[in-house]
């Protein structure tokens, strides 16, 4: 037991608190001309975190007396962290400049819930997952409100600290009736003390953690904040919302679920079932509804957490380990896959945004193809992958979801996913129809363009096409993080 | 496979000219248009190589094979047997015919048109040559996408609603096909073999009766949406009518074909049991849209309406034909795809031709035309007439074959066919009444002065199809030799098959 030693296994986390640190040291010597300086930096450290993650691949053990673990699942997760973390610090400065939202404090509480997302992926005890989602969440909060001045933004976050207080609450009642029952909240020792027998006092823990975690998730019916706290934050932002904690909370549903309550997934598996249908159905008939685009990716995100859910009801309807194994290795693909396509979605609808009066309607779209041809291309080619149309990462996601739950016996699920892909196919396209096949409106929307942006969106369409046609690599990552639950 | 690797040049040319198109300046239509060209004849100039398959060799033959996502065992395996082969040559040909003909008609756009045209090519071609399930679907979903595009923004009036309605349309059906090809690969893996797409494998396996009807019907709703069959056809006149030219020639010549196909190379041999089983009720479907495009043809006001209503028409001989499973029966089925592809693909062409100079296709407007266009005439008579199916054309052969193997399945359907014969010489003979015997309209008088006739780079477009046409109707020996392996293979996988369920039903 050697504490020091043990801190390299903890170096990602490290260097992105130090990088916290270092951001808001610089802030305050940077005159306003010079405060650009910050994106660089920042993705520069998140890099640095992405490099230490190489360092700690591979390494699969448990520390700090049982409460954290780096094993490749969670070095997986954080590495999906990174990227999101540094897509959203790319394409944020453009918007936040013309709103005056101040870049150091955006950058420094981003890092800050990257970390909180790190220690969920990593925890192995109760107590420290609890720590990690609300690291996560309270910057969430705070991104959510950033723009002070705005109204909605104000609500949004306000909306978003209520439920999700609520949500924390009811979490950690459910992590408390599993500790009285088992008496350990260690997440290996928990699975030990439930082997086969089912009570009531369990289902209710198995209750309240249910409903907290499908809050995190946004899974119907614990969905009523994503709209509002979506559409009021700054887009940018939103973005990395509908991405970065929907990953942590994906983590924590897996250790929770997927290892803590692993011996009793029969009986929680007939309540994912049912949150899974309601979640991506009603998800999608909604957005359908929408004529606003920011709020039409917050409600399709709502449908996109019902496809993700798919694999972890696979994993958890067979016996056959490889079976499982494949429910899980889905989840991380999709979660990845999701997480690049629709920051970069988000953002596409945040550069229209620069007149500070639009809010994303549909109709700011409409000839956007004859305008500002690149970029519609890529929204093009991103709405293409939301879809799930071959050859983009959207497609393999989809693909990786249904064949886990085909071969996991869920074959109607699988149809009822397909059918809603069919559903939202209807609005993704017609984000495509107003680019492409309407005329601008007489006072088209301005464009916002920086630098930074237009690599991210390249970036990001590069990625969603290439993980598309060669997803090899990727999986082969995947396979090894999903066997280390195994 | 030795030396070219001569499916993946005819497939991927097209895209290395996409490509090569995002570098040409957008405002030069001129450069734009011959890269395009040169993309598409290089294509065309590959699948010529076909020509040279052997029909008394290996089934697939130009074999690729290479790894590609090893995970999840699916494979870049490409190959073409007789089918396949004719039918990439008919895509490659209409592909370049299209594209000939959108010269002077496209005006707006150009780059991005010829971008998305090519792109569809890919998509097309990729169909025809994939022996991978997995690899199949990919590129049925990639040729989705270009013509929702075609449709969409070259498109007439109503382009929104039709392009969406064709999109929904086709994805409901292929998403359920997705399900479908996973659920069969996944139970072959189920038997312990190795997970594999590759068709040649899973259509060994012998299926059991749930997968073999719930996977059919997954199919066949994919495949009868695209062909499309009564009554899944609903989105075809719209998107005819709303489609460009040369959208609509490649949505009728070549588009409606990956329906027939899939039926004839995936859907039929991968789950005989399930496709004996259903054939009646396929058969019954065939024979109502058979009579249903005749009798709704009849009566539309506007010629591409007309001309698409018969196309229902004919995919239905085709899903007769290849629902009969005997050898008449499927070669005609097969040849009634490559004749429809050549006629109908003309025929929109020259209603295109019209309505070019009249910006107007209802046939109430038109008449008299013969005297002032007697070469278009002479061309939209020929055509009429390979239609209808006059002997000594290409689409008397398939017909015919077609009721010839009818007649041995069952005598009242190939009665009832035999009557839309006549109906479909009705439609068709009355439209070339109105439109180039009877006196001008009064409307068609204020355009008389301007009309032309066909231009040098229409009869360039044509001339191929004029020539297949004849060709093929006087000596389809050929095409039939060719056709002839496959339809055995198809006929043997069938042969004895059926759901226990079902009982034996001949």
């Amino acid at each position: 037991m050697n504490y020091i030693d043990d801190l390299v296994t903890l170096l990602p986390e490290l260097i992105l608190a130090a990088l916290v640190l270092v951001i808001i040291a610089t802030d305050l010597f940077l005159s306003r001309p010079n405060k650009w300086i910050l994106t660089p930096l920042t993705v520069g450290g998140l890099i640095l975190a992405g490099a230490a993650c190489v360092v700690v691949w591979d390494i699969n053990e448990t520390v700090y007396s049982g409460f954290y673990i780096v094993d490749d699942l969670s070095v997986f997760l954080k590495a999906a962290t990174i990227v999101i973390g540094i897509l959203s610090a790319l394409f944020a400065p453009g918007y936040l400049a013309v709103r005056r939202i101040p870049l150091g404090e955006f950058n420094m509480i981003l890092v800050t819930a990257l970390i909180g997302m790190c220690v969920l992926a990593s925890s192995s005890d109760l107590i420290t997952l609890f720590l990690g989602l609300e690291l996560m969440t309270m910057p969430s909060y705070l991104l959510t409100g950033l723009h002070k001045t705005d109204r909605y933004s104000n609500e949004g976050g306000l909306k978003y600290f209520l439920l999700g207080s609520f949500a924390s609450a009811i979490l950690l009642f459910g992590i408390a009736w599993v500790y009285g029952l088992t008496g350990t909240t260690n997440v290996a020792e928990i699975a030990a003390a439930l082997t086969g027998q089912m009570s009531p006092a369990l289902l209710v823990a198995i209750g309240f953690l249910t409903v907290g975690a499908t809050f995190k998730i946004a899974a119907v019916p614990f969905h009523y904040w994503t709209p509002d706290a979506y559409q009021g934050a700054p887009t940018p932002i939103t973005g990395f919302l509908s991405v970065g904690p929907k990953l942590g909370a994906f983590a924590l549903l897996i250790r929770v679920f997927a290892e803590a309550f692993e011996p009793l997934r029969a009986d929680w598996l007939a309540i994912f079932v049912v949150l899974t249908v309601l979640t991506m159905t009603l998800g999608n008939v909604v957005a359908m509804t929408q004529l606003n685009v920011k709020r039409m990716l917050a409600y399709s995100s709502i449908a996109h957490t019902g496809y993700i859910m798919v694999g972890i009801a696979a994993f958890a309807n067979t016996s056959d380990p490889e079976v499982a194994a494949q429910g899980i290795e889905s989840v991380l693909f999709y979660v990845l896959g999701y997480a690049v396509m629709n920051i970069a979605a988000f953002a596409v609808v945040g550069m229209l945004q620069r007149d500070t009066t639009r809010f994303g309607g549909l109709n700011s779209f409409a000839g956007l193809a004859s305008r500002a041809p690149m970029r519609a291309a890529a929204m093009a080619i991103l709405m293409l992958s939301l879809t799930g149309i071959p050859p983009t990462v959207g497609f393999f996601a989809k693909l990786y979801v249904l064949l886990a739950a085909v071969e996991a016996g869920l074959a109607w699920l699988a149809v009822i996913v397909v059918l809603n892909a069919a559903l939202a196919a209807f609005y993704y396209l017609r984000v495509i129809v107003y680019m492409y096949m309407r005329d601008p409106e007489p006072d088209p929307a301005p464009l916002e363009s920086s630098g930074f942006g237009s690599l991210a969106l390249g970036l990001s369409v590069a990625g969603v096409l290439a993980l598309g046609i060669f997803p090899g690599a990727i999986l082969t990552l995947v396979e090894v993080s999903a066997a280390s639950l195994f | 496979m030795d030396g070219l690797p001569i499916l993946t040049l005819i497939v991927f040319s097209p895209l290395i000219g996409a490509l090569a198109l995002l570098l040409v300046p957008g405002h030069n239509h001129r450069a734009v248009r011959w890269v395009a060209l040169a993309a598409a004849l290089a294509s065309l100039g590959f699948s010529l190589a076909l020509l040279g398959y052997d029909p008394a060799g290996a089934e697939f033959q130009f074999r690729e094979d290479l790894p590609w996502i090893e995970a999840f065992g699916m494979r870049y395996t490409l190959g073409v047997d007789g089918l396949s082969a004719v039918l990439v040559l008919l895509t490659t040909l209409l592909s370049v015919v299209a594209m000939f003909y959108s010269w002077d008609p496209i005006k707006t756009r150009v780059k991005e048109y010829y971008v998305t045209l090519l792109l569809l090519m890919v998509g097309m071609l990729g169909v025809f040559v994939s022996l991978d399930l997995f690899l199949f679907y990919v590129f049925w979903e990639i040729s989705l996408i270009p013509m929702y595009l075609v449709i969409g923004i070259w498109g007439g009036p109503r382009r929104v609603y039709a392009t969406v309605k064709f999109v929904i349309y086709t994805l409901v059906g292929s998403l359920l096909m997705l399900v479908a090809i996973l659920a069969v690969a996944i139970a072959q893996a189920g038997a312990g073999n190795p997970f594999t797409f590759s068709y040649e494998v899973l259509r060994q396996f012998a299926y059991t009766d749930a997968i073999q009807a719930f996977g059919f019907i997954a199919f066949f709703l994919a495949f009868a949406i695209k062909v499309p069959m009564w009554p899944l056809h609903t989105w075809l006149p719209d998107a005819h009518v709303e489609a460009p030219t040369a959208g609509s020639i490649l949505l009728a010549g070549v588009l409606l074909k990956l329906g027939g196909y899939g039926f004839l190379r995936f859907a039929i041999p991968l789950l005989p049991d399930a496709a004996v089983s259903f054939a009646p009720i396929i058969i019954g479907l065939a024979v109502i849209a058979i009579l249903y495009g005749a009798l709704v043809a009849m009566v539309q006001p506007d010629m591409k309406k007309l001309v698409a209503y018969s196309s229902v028409s004919h995919m239905g001989f085709v899903m007769l034909g290849a629902f009969v499973f005997n050898q008449q029966g499927l070669q005609g089925a097969a040849f009634t795809m490559i004749s429809h592809g050549i006629t109908t693909g003309a025929l929109f062409l020259l209603v295109g031709i019209i309505y070019e100079q009249t910006h107007d296709r209802q046939i109430a407007h038109m008449g008299g035309l013969n005297a002032r266009l007697p070469h278009f005439a002479a061309m939209f008579g020929l055509f009429t007439f390979a239609s209808i199916g006059l002997p000594g054309l290409s689409g008397f052969v398939g017909e015919f074959l077609v009721i010839l193997g009818a007649f041995a399945y069952n005598g009242y359907v190939a009665a009832a066919t035999m009557l839309v014969v006549i109906a479909s010489a009705v439609y068709m003979l009355w439209m070339f009444q109105r439109v180039f015997f009877t006196v001008p309209s009064d409307w068609m008088r204020q355009w008389w002065p301007a009309l032309r006739d066909i231009n040098r780079n229409e009869w360039i477009a044509l001339s191929p199809l004029i020539v297949l046409v004849v060709a093929l109707g006087v000596y389809p020996g050929p095409v039939l030799e060719l056709l002839a392996a496959p339809v055995d293979r198809i006929i043997e996988a069938v042969n004895g098959a059926g759901l226990t369920a079902f009982g034996p039903w001949r």
